[in-house]
């Protein structure tokens, strides 16, 4: 069809325009554009850098998910950042306990650190869900705010009562177990966290599609007062979507600790879930296409990594970079309802 | 009429125009003249409204011409058709609720006349309002209004833009017959004017009200056209659906049987929190249609919410087949057989980006064979859609078709048959609580929804009938109960009573001192 094609040639132009207003402000700044772009290139060739950006991009992908259940329901969650803290949160909580009480089998350790993140998670999104649903309180209000609680509240226990007595008054949590960590896929520098997010990615697609919640996600996503006449519980519906949402997101936490860092630290996320925003919108909530594009976002923070290390150039171009795919992108969604009319026109 | 060629303010030649599995207009011809009002008929899904959509300029056509006064144009977009003078008002409104009526109305303005003077604007508004013989007050807001002051809103907010050649898209069907007499004062002094006006309905009796000539389409194509003198109602009807169609109801005397609802002395709030039903007590039974008669606003629709379980009572009982349900939320409601057709089908009825397949069960998914524990099953519901498609002759290109993309009247009947004919197992609803069934339809599927429901009653079910169509009331009702300012003024037989008394009870005139149960 025509507008698929459209749709498609716009992204790619925003993207393309993104890239080229980037190499001007490298450029400005006095940095060579070209060998900018090189490094970044590197990162997506090199087999060791390229296995740094899988991983990177798997919390991304995770909190995609979770952000297309809620935007599907038209539901503005802005706090996955806030939720992949408590998932942080919650799976160091496990190892921590496992280490000191060795009451959990090494073998138990990964599952509990799993379904302890997805639930931590979860329960923090159903705050402003039961909010939203109760009160009508705003939930870009509620979502957003939460996130600085859930940082902070990350930063109070690795300065305070999580501190590595042994880690010379760093900020730090012990270092994890090898069997808390997140393995390789064998023979490659991949991580397996990449076959959880297409194992998501394919449960995601099967809720939405499939089943009555995924039914009444998509009637309440597109009109309030005819799930009403339907018969649905809005509560039900967004608490129920809010837990997955905000559950994916805290897997995405245990992704970081689990499979980045190895340990908790402040700050542990450098924004994987606003990240996880633009890629949302720039999938057109389609679980399908976020598995890559959250990837190749993986890959951008590794890049930006790379550039501050090369070129000196701050991390805060790559956000810049990002914020401006992001920008055009949108753009590009307006012009795309404009040329839909022309090309209907023109069928 | 002056039919001479220099009163031609539109001619539209040869328009084709095709949707994705959809002929919409085939080769059309459509000529509107200073001074006339042109009524534009046919079925629903007949290419009306994507017709005068491209002259409004929303949509480009395939092939065709287009000349206005005498020169060939070109619309690309509604700014375009505005600078020509042409103005639309939209079978579905566009405004924009929260804002105000001036704001609306000068919204869109390409260079405003007077910059961000609204004072000024708002006193043009109302001077303009008051030549057409409206009254409205030009900063109260858009949510504030009653459906026919919104489409004096959308009029004026046309007019006020300097348009001559108006289109009104089935204006009426969401106005009171009063509001309708007056539209039709104000539609004959813009004639006198000048203007010319392209007025589509399905009513007949507003084309021979109004009308001076009458254009019908069928299936994409124009069938004829023709002055209103030498037009009959019946000759207008075979030519819309290609068959004579029958303006009695034959209706059966039966004896009506058990309660199926009851309700006792129910009080309810409306949508601001006041009191919107006071001490409501009615009885409908199976086998009797109970039309509800009344003016818009007094309670019907917090009536029809309350015995469909959506709105909350504050005090009293529901019953439904002998069993308290009061307060048990919707769902008891759906599970106890209760249809119900809501009255705005866009906003509430369907989910108008969903498609076809999935409205048809937006009510009933959750039960089998739609689905089973949490998984729905999505080839009964697509084979659900093709028999409901066929046997309420909705025209799509297929079940899987977005529903927004369905003619007015095609969306109208997606909410009809599935509340008629969508309950799982294809059980007959107990109680069928229909608000305006057949507003937006064509004559054809108004005698058809009317039929059905006469046939359900005779089969047993119990109807629950909202109009402002008294015609409609008299013709379907067993007992007709009046509302005014959300109390029964009284329960009356069709029979033996007329619309004089019928509207003096619905104006708070009249009221009866015994209700029959
Ligand atoms: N945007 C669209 N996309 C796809 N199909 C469309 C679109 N608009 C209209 N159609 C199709 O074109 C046909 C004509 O529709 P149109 O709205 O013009 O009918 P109509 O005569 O106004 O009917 P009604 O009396 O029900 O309002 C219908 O079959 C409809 O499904
Ligand atoms: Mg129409």
């Amino acid at each position: 069809m025509v507008t698929r094609w459209v749709s498609v040639a716009v992204s790619i132009g925003a993207v393309l325009l993104a890239v080229f207003v980037t190499a001007m402000l490298f450029w400005a700044i006095g940095r060579d554009p070209i060998e900018a772009y090189a490094v970044i290139v590197h990162v997506f060739v090199d087999p060791g850098l390229l296995g740094e950006s899988m991983a990177r991009g798997v919390p991304i992908v995770l909190a995609t998910l979770g952000l297309i259940v809620a935007f599907r329901m038209n539901f503005w969650n802005i706090g996955a950042e806030g939720q992949i803290y408590l998932g942080m949160f919650a799976a160091t909580g496990v190892v921590l306990w496992g280490a000191a009480s060795h009451m959990l089998p090494p073998a138990l350790m990964m599952p509990t650190m799993v379904v302890t993140a997805f639930s931590v998670g979860g329960i923090w999104g159903l705050i402003p869900a039961f909010l939203r649903a109760k009160l009508q309180v705003n939930e870009v209000l509620t979502t957003l705010m939460m996130n600085y609680i859930a940082m902070l509240f990350v930063d109070y226990l690795v300065y305070g009562p999580w501190k590595d007595p042994h880690g010379h008054g760093f900020p730090l949590t012990i270092p994890f177990p090898d069997y808390a960590l997140i393995p390789l896929i064998p023979g490659t520098t991949i991580t397996s966290g990449v076959i959880a997010c297409v194992v998501v990615a394919i449960l995601v697609y099967y809720v939405l599609s499939r089943t009555k919640l995924g039914y009444e996600i998509r009637v309440v996503g597109e009109s309030a007062s005819a799930a009403r006449y339907a018969g649905i519980s809005y509560m039900q519906v967004a608490l129920l979507g809010m837990l997955i949402s905000a559950g994916l997101a805290g897997l995405g936490g245990l992704s970081i600790v689990s499979g980045i860092i190895g340990r908790l630290r402040p700050r542990a996320s450098p924004g994987y879930g606003y990240t996880a925003i633009i890629v949302a919108f720039l999938s057109e909530l389609n679980p399908w296409i976020a598995v890559p594009a959250g990837l190749i976002f993986g890959g951008l923070v590794t890049a930006g990594e790379a550039l501050q290390a090369a070129l000196r150039i701050p991390f805060s171009g790559i956000q810049v970079f990002q914020a401006l795919i992001f920008l055009f992108v949108i753009t590009g969604e307006f012009l795309k309802r404009y040329s839909l009319e022309v090309s209907w026109g023109r069928r | 009429m002056d039919t001479s060629p220099s009163k031609k303010l539109v001619e539209m030649r040869d328009i084709v125009k095709s949707f994705p599995g959809v002929l919409a207009n085939d080769h059309v011809n459509f000529t509107l003249y200073r001074g006339e009002i042109h009524a534009l008929l046919g079925e629903n899904g007949a290419g009306k409204t994507t017709l005068m959509n491209i002259l409004y300029g929303l949509y480009r056509p395939d092939e065709g011409k287009i000349l206005v006064r005498g020169k060939p144009v070109k619309i690309g977009s509604p700014a375009d058709a505005l600078h020509l003078g042409i103005g639309m008002v939209h079978q579905h409104f566009k405004l924009i609720p929260p804002h105000t009526v001036v704001e609306n109305v000068i919204l869109g303005l390409k260079s405003p006349r007077f910059k961000l003077d609204v004072g000024r604007a708002a006193h043009e508004i109302s001077d303009l309002a008051s030549r057409y013989g409206w009254k409205i007050n030009p900063f109260a807001r858009i949510w504030q209004l009653s459906a026919g002051e919104k489409q004096m809103v959308e009029i004026l907010k046309v007019l006020y833009h300097g348009a001559d050649i108006l289109i009104l898209d089935e204006p009426t069907s969401v106005l009171t017959p009063q509001e309708t007499r007056g539209l039709f004062e104000s539609l004959k002094k813009m004639r006198e004017e000048g203007k010319g006006i392209v007025f589509i309905t399905h009513k007949l009796e507003e084309v021979f009200a109004v009308g001076n000539r009458v254009t019908v389409m069928r299936k994409g194509r124009v069938v004829a056209t023709m002055s209103m003198e030498k037009a009959t109602r019946e000759e207008l009807a075979r030519l819309m659906v290609g068959r004579p169609v029958l303006f009695r109801l034959e209706k059966e005397s039966v004896e009506p049987g058990r309660p199926v609802l009851q309700l006792e002395d129910v009080h309810a709030l409306g949508e601001k929190g006041v009191p919107a039903l006071r001490g409501i007590t009615l009885i409908v039974r199976e086998r009797e249609v109970l039309g509800i008669a009344g003016v818009t606003g007094n309670g019907q629709l917090e009536l029809a919410e309350v015995a469909t379980g959506l709105r909350k009572v504050t005090h009293g009982r529901v019953v439904v087949d002998g069993v308290d349900v009061t307060n048990k939320g919707p769902r008891a409601f759906i599970e106890k057989g209760i249809a119900y057709i809501p009255a705005e089908r866009q906003r509430e009825g369907l989910v108008i980006g969903m498609n076809v397949a999935e409205n048809l069960v937006l009510r009933y998914y959750r039960y089998e064979p739609f689905s089973r524990r949490a998984v729905i099953n999505w080839r009964m519901v697509d084979e659900n859609a093709e028999k409901l498609v066929r046997k309420f002759e909705i025209v799509t290109p297929n079940v899987r078709e977005t529903t927004r993309h369905l003619s007015g009247g095609n969306q109208q009947k997606v909410v009809v048959a599935r509340e008629l004919g969508g309950r799982p197992g294809g059980k007959t609803p107990r109680l069928v609580v229909a608000m305006y069934p057949t507003r937006g339809l064509d004559v054809g599927a108004t005698e058809y929804v009317r039929k059905t429901l006469l046939r359900y009653r005779e089969m047993g079910s119990a109807i629950f009938l909202v109009s402002e169509d008294l015609e409609e009331i008299f013709q379907l009702s067993d007992r007709i109960a009046v509302i005014f300012e959300g109390q029964i003024m009284g329960v009356v037989r069709p029979s033996e009573t007329s619309y004089e008394e019928v509207g003096l009870m619905m104006a708070g005139a009249k009221r009866l001192e015994e209700i029959p149960a």
